[in-house]
């Protein structure tokens, strides 16, 4: 009998293809939390969820589709490939670190997800994805987060090319100043001034 | 007056304002001293958003290479820019970040120009292409917004023209259709759609460029004619040349200024202080995402369009529009103090409503 319990989950959550399968406990906590605008492409194919027939969404899966989102649903565990239709990268990403349970069970608890996925970076802009969660910024847009980190870090990766802009621009300021002044010198001299000019 | 004599007053007004004898090497640039006081520093405000104009155009050229004008593909195109093309980020961070640099400098050049009284005789024309520069560079960010086609780019645009055929509820009569008319006419067709595009990008890439050399072309002219104006009330006995000491600090300050942009730009992507939701592409069908508002640079109008009676705001705005354009005529006796305080008043009502505007109307209005 026991063994027949999780085939019976199993058999449940494939039965029901088109039921609401976002968490929408996770988009709240994470607009509440930062105080911005926060919709489900944070972690789905689609803005508007999962339900529906435009394209990322139930409704609109092929036989292929399907059997991609029935293997997602049934990824209890961490550490199992996911590539689910109906989820973006970092949907995908959220199953495959901690497992579908630990997702349901983090439903009543919506800060935890952000800790699950403080060491996860997929946008490689330099913040967790947990903190992007945690920040209501999107976590596969390298040009979207935090803007003071962002600036942090950026600043940290571009050094060596701002460096070099520095001293691209101060030599050319210095260029581009002798030059002025002598062409105002000859100017001077060309029109007969006889001196040169002061400032 | 009879008319030969208006017709010889007009001819010493273009004889003031175009003064041919000045038209030559000697005086433009050998002889040309800038006076040195302590408002010197506005002097450099205008070469700087001149630099930003450059860099607006350099970098809108980049843009063009890759930028579709098409709903279909618009957003598709500015992504792939954006993600895929090496730099692509970078210009069009440097576009966006410059853009409201341009604006931000040309407010401050307008309130020190006008406390300076640097409209007055025989700068009027100076004055005047200066303010038409400035609702150019308006309608450069108006139109721009909406090319790359996201939530927040069409949702403005669409409140936007709304605004202008809310117009016709307060006029009488036959004039009432004149707003709706003007709408259509900029809309192309009977919603915010592809007609809209294609003429917001002609406006932004053409016909928007081509007037603002046209009208800077005669402001620099003017400029350079008559020379920079005295700016203060006691006469400075100090001067420095134009050719090379000024042009030299220009670059100079320019040279920091790019320094700072492309720090910026390589560093903040614009995107990042708004929410995603709004850079996702626009969808006819979907619901308006939370958090619409236009550019910073529209906020000192748009907060008071949403508190105030839609006409009063607008009665505001052209008294504005009319007394910015006749200043050198209705303040020709006001003192430089007098003006100073009017530009210090304006610039707090611009910082409060733009900084604290949220807040403001929130508190008016009660809760989000």
């Amino acid at each position: 009998m026991r063994s027949l319990k999780p085939l019976a989950v199993i058999a449940l959550v494939l039965a029901l293809p088109s039921a609401a399968t976002a968490y929408p406990e996770f988009q709240k906590y994470s607009q509440e939390r930062s105080g911005r605008g926060v919709n489900c492409a944070m972690c789905h194919a689609h803005a508007d969820g999962p339900d529906g027939v435009k394209a990322g969404q139930v409704g609109s899966l092929d036989a292929e589709g399907i059997a991609r989102l029935n293997a997602a649903r049934i990824a209890f565990e961490p550490g199992q490939k996911v590539d689910s239709p109906i989820l973006n990268r970092f949907g995908d990403a959220i199953i495959e670190g901690v497992g579908k349970n630990a997702v349901l069970s983090m439903r009543a608890t919506p800060a935890g997800l952000g800790d699950a996925m403080r060491l996860s970076d997929l946008d490689g802009d330099g913040i967790s994805d947990g903190d992007e969660y945690d920040e209501g910024t999107h976590p596969l847009d390298p040009n979207h987060g935090d803007p003071w980190k962002l600036f942090v870090v950026n600043l940290s990766r571009h050094r060596l090319d701002l460096l070099l802009l520095a001293l691209a621009t101060a030599l050319g300021l210095y260029g581009l100043g002798h030059i002025l002044t002598w062409f105002g010198h000859a100017a001077e001299a060309a029109l007969g001034r006889g001196k040169s000019p002061k400032e | 007056m009879n008319e030969s004599t208006r017709f010889a007053r007009s001819i010493r007004f273009l004889a003031d304002r175009f003064p041919m004898e000045k038209l030559n090497f000697q005086s433009m640039v050998a002889k040309k001293d800038v006076p040195v006081h302590r408002m010197s520093w506005a002097y450099y405000l205008g070469g700087l958003v001149l630099f930003f104009f450059g860099i607006q155009l350099m970098t809108g050229i980049a843009l063009l290479f890759y930028y579709q004008p098409s709903v279909s593909d618009a957003h598709a195109s500015v992504e792939y820019l954006t993600r895929n093309v090496a730099g692509g980020a970078l210009i069009r961070n440097i576009h966006a970040w410059s853009s409201s640099g341009m604006i931000f400098t040309l407010l401050i050049h307008l309130l020190t120009t006008f406390a300076m009284k640097a409209f007055a005789r025989p700068r009027e024309l100076t004055w005047v292409s200066g303010v038409l520069l400035l609702m150019l560079t308006f309608a450069f960010g108006f139109t721009g917004y909406l090319l790359p086609w996201h939530q927040i780019a069409v949702n403005a645009t669409k409140v936007g023209l709304q605004s202008i055929e809310q117009l016709g509820e307060f006029l009488p009569g036959a004039l009432s259709e004149i707003p709706t008319k003007i709408r259509v006419a900029i809309q192309g067709e009977a919603a915010v759609g592809q007609a809209t595009l294609s003429r917001f990008f002609a406006a932004h890439v053409v016909l928007l460029p081509l007037a603002t050399f046209a009208v800077l072309g005669l402001h620099l002219f003017q400029v350079q004619i008559h020379g920079m104006s005295p700016g203060v009330d006691k006469p400075t006995t100090r001067s420095e040349r134009f050719f090379p000491f000024f042009v030299l600090k220009d670059f100079r300050v320019w040279g920091v200024v790019m320094f700072v942009l492309a720090t910026i730009a390589l560093c903040i992507p614009f995107e990042a202080f708004f929410d995603y939701p709004l850079f996702e592409p626009y969808d006819a069908l979907g619901s308006t995402p939370d958090g619409i508002k236009p550019e910073w640079y529209f906020l000192f109008l748009y907060y008071p369009l949403e508190l105030l009676p839609f006409w009063l705001v607008n009665l505001i705005v052209m008294l504005a529009v009319g007394v910015l354009l006749m200043a050198p005529v209705i303040f020709r006796g006001t003192s430089r103090r007098v003006l100073s305080t009017i530009a210090i008043l304006v610039a707090a009502y611009l910082v409060v409503s733009t900084v604290f505007g949220q807040e403001i109307y929130e508190m008016i209005k009660g809760g989000h």
